[in-house]
Protein backbone atom coordinates (compact mmCIF):
# COMPACT_ATOMS: atom_id res chain seq x y z
CA UNK A 1 0.00 0.00 0.00
CA UNK A 2 1.16 3.64 -0.68
CA UNK A 3 -0.75 4.35 1.49
CA UNK A 4 -3.56 3.45 4.37
CA UNK A 5 -5.76 5.75 6.60
CA UNK A 6 -9.14 5.32 8.39
CA UNK A 7 -10.86 6.79 5.18
CA UNK A 8 -8.69 6.59 2.48
CA UNK A 9 -6.52 3.54 0.95
CA UNK A 10 -3.75 3.84 -2.21
CA UNK A 11 -3.02 -0.03 -3.09
CA UNK A 12 0.11 -0.35 -5.42
CA UNK A 13 -1.12 -3.83 -6.85
CA UNK A 14 -4.10 -5.76 -7.81
CA UNK A 15 -4.12 -8.05 -4.29
CA UNK A 16 -3.81 -5.15 -2.26
CA UNK A 17 -7.05 -3.17 -4.54
CA UNK A 18 -8.95 -6.75 -4.15
CA UNK A 19 -8.32 -6.97 -0.30
CA UNK A 20 -9.13 -3.21 0.53
CA UNK A 21 -12.47 -3.78 -1.49
CA UNK A 22 -13.57 -6.70 0.50
CA UNK A 23 -12.21 -4.88 3.77
CA UNK A 24 -14.06 -1.75 2.72
CA UNK A 25 -17.11 -2.32 1.07
CA UNK A 26 -18.60 1.02 2.10
CA UNK A 27 -15.78 2.87 0.35
CA UNK A 28 -16.11 4.68 -2.93
CA UNK A 29 -14.42 3.48 -5.81
CA UNK A 30 -12.02 6.04 -7.33
CA UNK A 31 -9.81 6.18 -10.54
CA UNK A 32 -9.08 9.17 -12.39
CA UNK A 33 -12.11 10.86 -9.95
CA UNK A 34 -13.06 12.83 -12.85
CA UNK A 35 -16.85 12.06 -11.72
CA UNK A 36 -16.51 11.29 -8.28
CA UNK A 37 -14.49 14.53 -7.33
CA UNK A 38 -17.24 16.79 -8.97
CA UNK A 39 -20.22 14.60 -7.55
CA UNK A 40 -19.13 15.16 -3.96
CA UNK A 41 -18.50 19.36 -4.37
CA UNK A 42 -21.62 19.42 -6.13
CA UNK A 43 -23.15 16.98 -3.02
CA UNK A 44 -24.68 14.58 -5.96
CA UNK A 45 -23.24 11.75 -3.70
CA UNK A 46 -21.69 10.90 -0.18
CA UNK A 47 -18.72 8.61 0.47
CA UNK A 48 -17.82 7.17 3.16
CA UNK A 49 -14.26 7.27 1.68
CA UNK A 50 -11.70 6.14 -0.71
CA UNK A 51 -10.42 2.92 -2.40
CA UNK A 52 -7.90 4.69 -5.47
CA UNK A 53 -6.92 2.56 -7.95
CA UNK A 54 -5.36 5.15 -9.53
CA UNK A 55 -1.54 3.99 -8.71
CA UNK A 56 -2.30 0.38 -9.86
CA UNK A 57 -0.02 -0.19 -12.28
CA UNK A 58 -1.24 -3.63 -13.19
CA UNK A 59 -4.48 -1.70 -14.36
CA UNK A 60 -3.18 0.39 -16.78
CA UNK A 61 -2.42 -0.28 -20.47
CA UNK A 62 -3.56 -2.75 -23.39
CA UNK A 63 -2.74 -5.63 -25.11
CA UNK A 64 -4.47 -8.19 -27.23
CA UNK A 65 -5.26 -11.45 -26.58
CA UNK A 66 -7.10 -14.48 -29.08
CA UNK A 67 -8.28 -11.64 -30.81
CA UNK A 68 -9.31 -9.19 -28.66
CA UNK A 69 -8.54 -6.42 -27.60
CA UNK A 70 -7.81 -6.10 -23.72
CA UNK A 71 -7.98 -2.46 -21.96
CA UNK A 72 -6.98 -2.67 -18.18
CA UNK A 73 -9.76 -0.73 -16.21
CA UNK A 74 -7.46 1.73 -15.25
CA UNK A 75 -6.79 3.11 -18.78
CA UNK A 76 -6.89 6.89 -19.59
CA UNK A 77 -9.23 7.54 -22.37
CA UNK A 78 -6.78 9.51 -23.67
CA UNK A 79 -5.07 6.22 -24.51
CA UNK A 80 -7.78 5.19 -26.31
CA UNK A 81 -7.79 8.19 -28.51
CA UNK A 82 -5.61 6.01 -31.18
CA UNK A 83 -7.26 2.65 -30.44
CA UNK A 84 -7.41 0.55 -33.45
CA UNK A 85 -11.14 0.74 -33.21
CA UNK A 86 -13.02 3.33 -34.67
CA UNK A 87 -15.52 3.33 -32.68
CA UNK A 88 -13.72 3.85 -29.62
CA UNK A 89 -11.43 6.49 -31.26
CA UNK A 90 -14.22 8.48 -31.86
CA UNK A 91 -16.13 7.91 -28.22
CA UNK A 92 -12.92 8.29 -26.40
CA UNK A 93 -12.01 12.09 -28.63
CA UNK A 94 -15.40 13.36 -27.55
CA UNK A 95 -15.39 12.53 -24.43
CA UNK A 96 -14.19 15.80 -21.63
CA UNK A 97 -11.60 17.48 -23.11
CA UNK A 98 -7.87 16.61 -23.60
CA UNK A 99 -6.73 17.17 -19.81
CA UNK A 100 -9.81 15.18 -18.50
CA UNK A 101 -9.10 12.15 -20.92
CA UNK A 102 -5.78 12.20 -19.00
CA UNK A 103 -7.30 11.06 -15.78
CA UNK A 104 -10.34 9.66 -16.81
CA UNK A 105 -10.67 5.62 -17.26
CA UNK A 106 -12.88 3.45 -19.43
CA UNK A 107 -13.33 1.59 -15.87
CA UNK A 108 -14.96 4.66 -14.50
CA UNK A 109 -16.61 5.43 -17.65
CA UNK A 110 -18.21 1.93 -17.97
CA UNK A 111 -19.06 1.48 -14.12
CA UNK A 112 -20.50 4.62 -13.37
CA UNK A 113 -22.69 3.49 -16.17
CA UNK A 114 -25.24 6.35 -16.82
CA UNK A 115 -27.12 6.39 -19.94
CA UNK A 116 -25.04 9.30 -21.40
CA UNK A 117 -21.54 7.49 -20.96
CA UNK A 118 -19.50 7.67 -24.18
CA UNK A 119 -18.11 4.84 -24.22
CA UNK A 120 -21.06 2.25 -23.66
CA UNK A 121 -22.78 2.29 -27.01
CA UNK A 122 -19.23 1.34 -28.91
CA UNK A 123 -18.87 -1.25 -25.84
CA UNK A 124 -22.11 -2.58 -26.47
CA UNK A 125 -22.43 -2.68 -30.42
CA UNK A 126 -18.79 -4.09 -30.65
CA UNK A 127 -19.64 -7.16 -28.44
CA UNK A 128 -17.63 -5.85 -25.83
CA UNK A 129 -16.99 -8.30 -22.48
CA UNK A 130 -15.69 -7.85 -19.00
CA UNK A 131 -13.09 -9.19 -16.78
CA UNK A 132 -14.12 -9.05 -13.06
CA UNK A 133 -12.24 -9.89 -10.40
CA UNK A 134 -12.27 -10.62 -6.91
CA UNK A 135 -10.67 -12.59 -4.22
CA UNK A 136 -12.30 -15.75 -5.51
CA UNK A 137 -11.14 -15.09 -9.47
CA UNK A 138 -11.76 -13.44 -12.47
CA UNK A 139 -15.25 -14.10 -14.25
CA UNK A 140 -15.97 -12.74 -17.62
CA UNK A 141 -19.37 -11.68 -18.15
CA UNK A 142 -21.06 -9.91 -21.86
CA UNK A 143 -20.93 -6.08 -21.73
CA UNK A 144 -24.57 -6.39 -22.70
CA UNK A 145 -26.95 -6.78 -19.78
CA UNK A 146 -23.94 -5.61 -17.35
CA UNK A 147 -25.80 -2.40 -16.79
CA UNK A 148 -28.74 -2.67 -15.30
CA UNK A 149 -30.34 0.61 -13.68
CA UNK A 150 -28.76 4.53 -14.63
CA UNK A 151 -25.57 4.14 -12.06
CA UNK A 152 -26.24 0.45 -11.65
CA UNK A 153 -24.02 -2.71 -12.42
CA UNK A 154 -24.06 -6.24 -12.07
CA UNK A 155 -21.01 -5.74 -10.43
CA UNK A 156 -21.05 -7.94 -6.84
CA UNK A 157 -19.58 -7.25 -3.43
CA UNK A 158 -15.88 -7.50 -3.65
CA UNK A 159 -15.60 -7.12 -7.61
CA UNK A 160 -13.63 -4.97 -9.14
CA UNK A 161 -13.85 -4.60 -13.08
CA UNK A 162 -10.26 -4.99 -13.91
CA UNK A 163 -10.15 -5.22 -17.61
CA UNK A 164 -12.73 -4.10 -21.05
CA UNK A 165 -12.30 -7.11 -23.79
CA UNK A 166 -13.38 -5.48 -27.39
CA UNK A 167 -13.30 -7.91 -30.23
CA UNK A 168 -10.62 -6.73 -32.73
CA UNK A 169 -13.01 -6.95 -36.30
CA UNK A 170 -11.88 -6.29 -39.42
CA UNK A 171 -14.34 -3.63 -40.56
CA UNK A 172 -16.38 -0.29 -39.37
CA UNK A 173 -16.85 1.29 -36.74
CA UNK A 174 -17.78 4.61 -35.32
CA UNK A 175 -19.56 6.48 -32.61
CA UNK A 176 -21.66 9.76 -33.07
CA UNK A 177 -23.43 12.26 -30.67
CA UNK A 178 -24.99 15.22 -30.52
CA UNK A 179 -25.79 17.77 -27.75
CA UNK A 180 -26.91 21.12 -26.97
CA UNK A 181 -23.51 22.49 -28.16
CA UNK A 182 -20.44 21.84 -29.92
CA UNK A 183 -17.76 22.08 -27.35
CA UNK A 184 -17.27 19.93 -23.98
CA UNK A 185 -20.74 18.74 -24.05
CA UNK A 186 -22.59 15.23 -22.59
CA UNK A 187 -24.37 13.40 -25.30
CA UNK A 188 -28.10 14.58 -25.43
CA UNK A 189 -28.08 11.01 -27.62
CA UNK A 190 -25.40 9.07 -29.05
CA UNK A 191 -24.98 6.03 -30.96
CA UNK A 192 -22.14 3.64 -32.25
CA UNK A 193 -21.90 1.25 -35.60
CA UNK A 194 -19.96 -1.82 -35.85
CA UNK A 195 -20.39 -3.34 -39.71
CA UNK A 196 -18.53 -6.29 -40.85
CA UNK A 197 -19.80 -9.05 -44.08
CA UNK A 198 -22.26 -6.70 -44.44
CA UNK A 199 -24.08 -7.15 -41.48
CA UNK A 200 -24.53 -3.53 -39.53
CA UNK A 201 -24.96 -3.83 -35.58
CA UNK A 202 -26.01 -0.32 -33.60
CA UNK A 203 -26.92 0.49 -30.30
CA UNK A 204 -27.33 3.55 -28.60
CA UNK A 205 -26.80 5.71 -25.60
CA UNK A 206 -29.26 7.59 -23.84
CA UNK A 207 -32.55 6.06 -25.97
CA UNK A 208 -33.24 4.30 -22.29
CA UNK A 209 -32.10 3.76 -19.04
CA UNK A 210 -29.34 1.60 -19.97
CA UNK A 211 -27.56 0.92 -23.37
CA UNK A 212 -29.85 -0.02 -25.67
CA UNK A 213 -29.47 -2.37 -28.93
CA UNK A 214 -32.10 -4.47 -30.75
CA UNK A 215 -31.96 -7.06 -33.55
CA UNK A 216 -34.76 -5.12 -35.15
CA UNK A 217 -32.72 -2.55 -35.60
CA UNK A 218 -30.18 -4.16 -36.64
CA UNK A 219 -32.18 -5.57 -38.95
CA UNK A 220 -32.96 -2.66 -40.94
CA UNK A 221 -29.66 -1.20 -40.56
CA UNK A 222 -28.16 -3.93 -42.43
CA UNK A 223 -30.47 -3.53 -44.62
CA UNK A 224 -29.88 -0.16 -45.38
CA UNK A 225 -26.56 -1.07 -45.57
CA UNK A 226 -27.17 -3.65 -48.88
CA UNK A 227 -29.51 -1.34 -50.51
CA UNK A 228 -32.74 -3.12 -49.72
CA UNK A 229 -34.60 -0.43 -47.47
CA UNK A 230 -34.68 3.42 -46.81
CA UNK A 231 -33.33 5.62 -44.69
CA UNK A 232 -36.74 5.98 -43.59
CA UNK A 233 -37.27 2.81 -42.56
CA UNK A 234 -34.42 2.55 -40.65
CA UNK A 235 -35.85 5.22 -38.84
CA UNK A 236 -39.05 4.26 -38.04
CA UNK A 237 -37.58 1.36 -36.57
CA UNK A 238 -35.45 2.89 -34.47
CA UNK A 239 -38.32 5.44 -32.98
CA UNK A 240 -40.10 2.05 -32.01
CA UNK A 241 -37.26 0.49 -30.69
CA UNK A 242 -35.65 3.48 -28.19
CA UNK A 243 -37.38 4.92 -24.78
CA UNK A 244 -35.45 7.79 -24.24
CA UNK A 245 -36.12 9.63 -21.56
CA UNK A 246 -37.82 13.04 -21.28
CA UNK A 247 -35.80 15.75 -19.01
CA UNK A 248 -34.40 19.72 -18.87
CA UNK A 249 -32.06 18.86 -21.67
CA UNK A 250 -34.20 17.64 -24.40
CA UNK A 251 -38.07 15.97 -24.51
CA UNK A 252 -38.04 12.29 -25.35
CA UNK A 253 -39.40 12.86 -28.79
CA UNK A 254 -36.19 15.12 -29.43
CA UNK A 255 -34.46 12.51 -28.49
CA UNK A 256 -36.54 9.83 -30.46
CA UNK A 257 -35.61 11.85 -33.82
CA UNK A 258 -32.28 12.18 -32.88
CA UNK A 259 -31.48 8.86 -32.39
CA UNK A 260 -33.00 7.88 -36.02
CA UNK A 261 -30.72 10.68 -37.64
CA UNK A 262 -27.68 9.26 -36.20
CA UNK A 263 -28.21 5.73 -36.44
CA UNK A 264 -29.13 6.69 -40.68
CA UNK A 265 -26.07 9.13 -40.22
CA UNK A 266 -23.57 5.95 -39.32
CA UNK A 267 -24.77 3.39 -41.06
CA UNK A 268 -24.39 5.45 -44.39
CA UNK A 269 -20.67 6.55 -43.60
CA UNK A 270 -20.80 2.28 -42.77
CA UNK A 271 -21.79 1.97 -46.86
CA UNK A 272 -19.41 4.77 -47.90
CA UNK A 273 -16.75 2.92 -46.08
CA UNK A 274 -17.63 -0.73 -47.67
CA UNK A 275 -17.74 1.23 -50.89
CA UNK A 276 -21.35 0.69 -51.06
CA UNK A 277 -22.75 4.39 -51.10
CA UNK A 278 -22.00 7.75 -51.29
CA UNK B 1 11.36 17.06 3.99
CA UNK B 2 10.05 19.75 5.25
CA UNK B 3 6.52 20.11 7.59
CA UNK B 4 4.96 22.84 6.19
CA UNK B 5 3.11 25.28 8.30
CA UNK B 6 -0.71 25.78 7.42
CA UNK B 7 -1.32 28.81 5.66
CA UNK B 8 -5.05 28.81 5.62
CA UNK B 9 -6.14 26.23 9.22
CA UNK B 10 -9.61 27.36 8.55
CA UNK B 11 -9.57 25.67 4.88
CA UNK B 12 -13.00 23.49 4.00
CA UNK B 13 -13.59 22.28 7.42
CA UNK B 14 -10.43 21.45 8.74
CA UNK B 15 -9.67 18.22 8.79
CA UNK B 16 -12.83 16.95 10.85
CA UNK B 17 -10.87 14.78 13.38
CA UNK B 18 -8.09 12.61 12.82
CA UNK B 19 -10.23 9.69 11.29
CA UNK B 20 -10.53 12.08 8.41
CA UNK B 21 -7.11 13.29 7.53
CA UNK B 22 -4.63 11.94 5.63
CA UNK B 23 -0.77 12.43 5.18
CA UNK B 24 1.47 12.13 2.29
CA UNK B 25 4.49 12.98 0.95
CA UNK B 26 4.38 15.57 -1.93
CA UNK B 27 6.97 17.56 -3.87
CA UNK B 28 5.75 20.59 -5.36
CA UNK B 29 8.27 22.68 -7.88
CA UNK B 30 11.28 20.82 -6.12
CA UNK B 31 10.24 21.39 -3.05
CA UNK B 32 9.22 18.05 -0.74
CA UNK B 33 6.55 18.60 1.31
CA UNK B 34 4.92 16.54 4.32
CA UNK B 35 0.80 17.03 3.89
CA UNK B 36 -2.17 16.22 6.27
CA UNK B 37 -5.50 16.92 4.41
CA UNK B 38 -8.76 15.80 4.52
CA UNK B 39 -9.54 12.57 2.73
CA UNK B 40 -11.62 13.65 -0.12
CA UNK B 41 -9.92 17.25 -0.79
CA UNK B 42 -8.70 17.53 -4.20
CA UNK B 43 -5.11 18.36 -5.39
CA UNK B 44 -5.72 21.87 -6.39
CA UNK B 45 -7.07 22.65 -2.28
CA UNK B 46 -3.89 21.47 -1.15
CA UNK B 47 -1.80 23.44 -3.58
CA UNK B 48 -3.13 26.17 -2.96
CA UNK B 49 -5.25 26.48 0.57
CA UNK B 50 -2.74 24.02 1.98
CA UNK B 51 0.56 24.78 0.47
CA UNK B 52 -0.18 28.38 -0.55
CA UNK B 53 0.79 27.70 -3.70
CA UNK B 54 -1.02 30.01 -5.91
CA UNK B 55 -0.15 29.63 -9.62
CA UNK B 56 -2.69 27.04 -10.00
CA UNK B 57 -6.37 29.12 -10.05
CA UNK B 58 -9.41 27.82 -8.78
CA UNK B 59 -11.68 28.54 -11.68
CA UNK B 60 -14.83 25.85 -12.52
CA UNK B 61 -13.62 23.45 -10.17
CA UNK B 62 -14.76 20.78 -12.04
CA UNK B 63 -12.23 19.91 -14.97
CA UNK B 64 -14.18 21.99 -17.61
CA UNK B 65 -11.65 25.50 -17.58
CA UNK B 66 -8.11 24.47 -17.01
CA UNK B 67 -7.23 27.06 -14.99
CA UNK B 68 -6.18 24.75 -12.39
CA UNK B 69 -3.47 22.77 -14.82
CA UNK B 70 -0.45 21.32 -13.75
CA UNK B 71 2.37 18.77 -14.47
CA UNK B 72 2.33 15.47 -11.89
CA UNK B 73 3.79 12.60 -11.86
CA UNK B 74 1.62 10.10 -10.05
CA UNK B 75 4.31 7.02 -10.81
CA UNK B 76 3.69 6.90 -14.63
CA UNK B 77 6.20 9.54 -15.75
CA UNK B 78 3.63 12.65 -16.02
CA UNK B 79 1.31 14.76 -17.60
CA UNK B 80 -0.63 17.76 -17.14
CA UNK B 81 -4.49 17.11 -15.99
CA UNK B 82 -7.37 19.45 -14.06
CA UNK B 83 -5.46 19.44 -10.10
CA UNK B 84 -9.57 19.93 -9.29
CA UNK B 85 -10.08 16.52 -10.24
CA UNK B 86 -7.56 14.50 -8.48
CA UNK B 87 -8.16 13.37 -5.09
CA UNK B 88 -4.75 14.87 -3.30
CA UNK B 89 -3.88 12.09 -1.39
CA UNK B 90 -3.58 9.79 -4.46
CA UNK B 91 -0.45 11.50 -5.79
CA UNK B 92 1.52 10.10 -2.65
CA UNK B 93 5.17 10.39 -2.81
CA UNK B 94 4.56 12.41 -6.18
CA UNK B 95 5.50 15.34 -7.70
CA UNK B 96 4.00 18.63 -9.46
CA UNK B 97 5.05 21.30 -11.19
CA UNK B 98 3.27 24.22 -11.75
CA UNK B 99 3.65 27.18 -13.80
CA UNK B 100 6.56 28.48 -11.18
CA UNK B 101 8.43 25.37 -12.56
CA UNK B 102 7.83 26.78 -16.40
CA UNK B 103 9.64 30.07 -15.66
CA UNK B 104 13.28 30.49 -13.92
CA UNK B 105 13.85 30.53 -10.03
CA UNK B 106 14.41 34.07 -10.43
CA UNK B 107 11.19 35.31 -11.96
CA UNK B 108 12.84 34.60 -15.56
CA UNK B 109 10.14 33.73 -18.03
CA UNK B 110 10.23 30.67 -20.05
CA UNK B 111 9.49 31.09 -24.39
CA UNK B 112 6.12 30.64 -23.97
CA UNK B 113 5.57 33.16 -21.20
CA UNK B 114 7.16 35.54 -23.36
CA UNK B 115 5.37 34.69 -26.40
CA UNK B 116 2.40 35.18 -24.31
CA UNK B 117 3.45 38.31 -23.71
CA UNK B 118 4.50 39.66 -27.37
CA UNK B 119 1.40 38.57 -28.33
CA UNK B 120 -0.90 39.83 -26.19
CA UNK B 121 -2.36 36.89 -25.11
CA UNK B 122 -2.94 37.75 -22.03
CA UNK B 123 -5.74 39.54 -20.41
CA UNK B 124 -7.22 39.15 -16.55
CA UNK B 125 -4.73 36.30 -16.44
CA UNK B 126 -6.67 33.75 -14.43
CA UNK B 127 -6.78 31.39 -17.32
CA UNK B 128 -3.23 32.44 -18.05
CA UNK B 129 -1.22 30.10 -15.96
CA UNK B 130 -3.22 27.21 -17.27
CA UNK B 131 -2.91 28.12 -20.75
CA UNK B 132 0.51 28.21 -20.64
CA UNK B 133 0.62 24.98 -18.89
CA UNK B 134 -1.12 23.13 -21.91
CA UNK B 135 0.82 24.86 -24.12
CA UNK B 136 4.29 24.16 -22.82
CA UNK B 137 3.43 20.12 -22.62
CA UNK B 138 2.06 20.46 -26.43
CA UNK B 139 5.62 22.05 -27.63
CA UNK B 140 7.48 19.50 -25.67
CA UNK B 141 5.78 16.94 -27.65
CA UNK B 142 5.01 18.31 -30.81
CA UNK B 143 7.59 20.93 -31.87
CA UNK B 144 5.84 22.13 -35.11
CA UNK B 145 2.21 21.86 -34.31
CA UNK B 146 -0.12 22.67 -36.85
CA UNK B 147 -3.30 25.37 -35.85
CA UNK B 148 -5.29 22.38 -35.59
CA UNK B 149 -3.19 20.74 -33.27
CA UNK B 150 -3.01 23.71 -31.47
CA UNK B 151 -6.21 24.55 -30.97
CA UNK B 152 -6.79 20.59 -29.82
CA UNK B 153 -4.06 21.05 -27.44
CA UNK B 154 -6.29 23.76 -25.85
CA UNK B 155 -9.43 22.56 -25.85
CA UNK B 156 -9.37 21.88 -22.39
CA UNK B 157 -8.20 25.48 -21.46
CA UNK B 158 -11.31 28.23 -21.45
CA UNK B 159 -10.42 31.54 -21.67
CA UNK B 160 -13.94 34.22 -20.77
CA UNK B 161 -11.89 37.34 -22.10
CA UNK B 162 -12.42 35.94 -25.93
CA UNK B 163 -8.73 35.83 -26.09
CA UNK B 164 -8.20 33.02 -27.78
CA UNK B 165 -6.87 34.11 -31.40
CA UNK B 166 -3.97 36.12 -29.60
CA UNK B 167 -3.24 32.95 -27.33
CA UNK B 168 -2.90 30.66 -30.77
CA UNK B 169 -0.71 33.00 -31.99
CA UNK B 170 1.11 33.29 -29.15
CA UNK B 171 1.59 29.37 -28.75
CA UNK B 172 2.78 29.60 -32.93
CA UNK B 173 5.26 31.84 -32.06
CA UNK B 174 6.77 30.22 -28.98
CA UNK B 175 7.19 27.32 -31.44
CA UNK B 176 8.99 29.33 -34.07
CA UNK B 177 11.12 30.50 -31.68
CA UNK B 178 11.71 27.78 -30.26
CA UNK B 179 12.53 25.63 -33.62
CA UNK B 180 14.77 28.90 -34.42
CA UNK B 181 13.08 30.31 -37.34
CA UNK B 182 11.50 32.91 -36.10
Amino acid sequence: MLLEAPRFVLPETLAEALAARAERPEAVVVAGGTEVMPDLLWRNRTAAGFLSLRRVAALRGTTTDGGDLVIGAGTPVAALTTAPDGGLRAAASSLGTPLVRTEATIGGNVVSALPYRNLLPTLLAGGATLELTSAAGTRVVPFDGFVTAPGVTGLREGELLTAVRLPAHVGFADYAKVGRRNAQFVATVSAAVVSRDGVARLAFGNAGPIPLRSDAVDTAATALLDGQATADDLRSTVAAAVDPPEDAVASADYRRHALGVLAVRLVTRAAVDAGLGS
Amino acid sequence: MTAVEDPRPEVAGGTDGPDSSVTFALTVDGTAHEVTARWDESLLTVLRDRLGVRGPKTGCAHGRCGACAVKADLGDGGHVLCSCLVPAATAAGGTVETIASIGGPDGALSDVQEAFLAEGAVQCGICTSGFVTAATELLDTNPDPTRTEIEAALYGNLCRCTGYGRIVAAVETAARTRRGDA
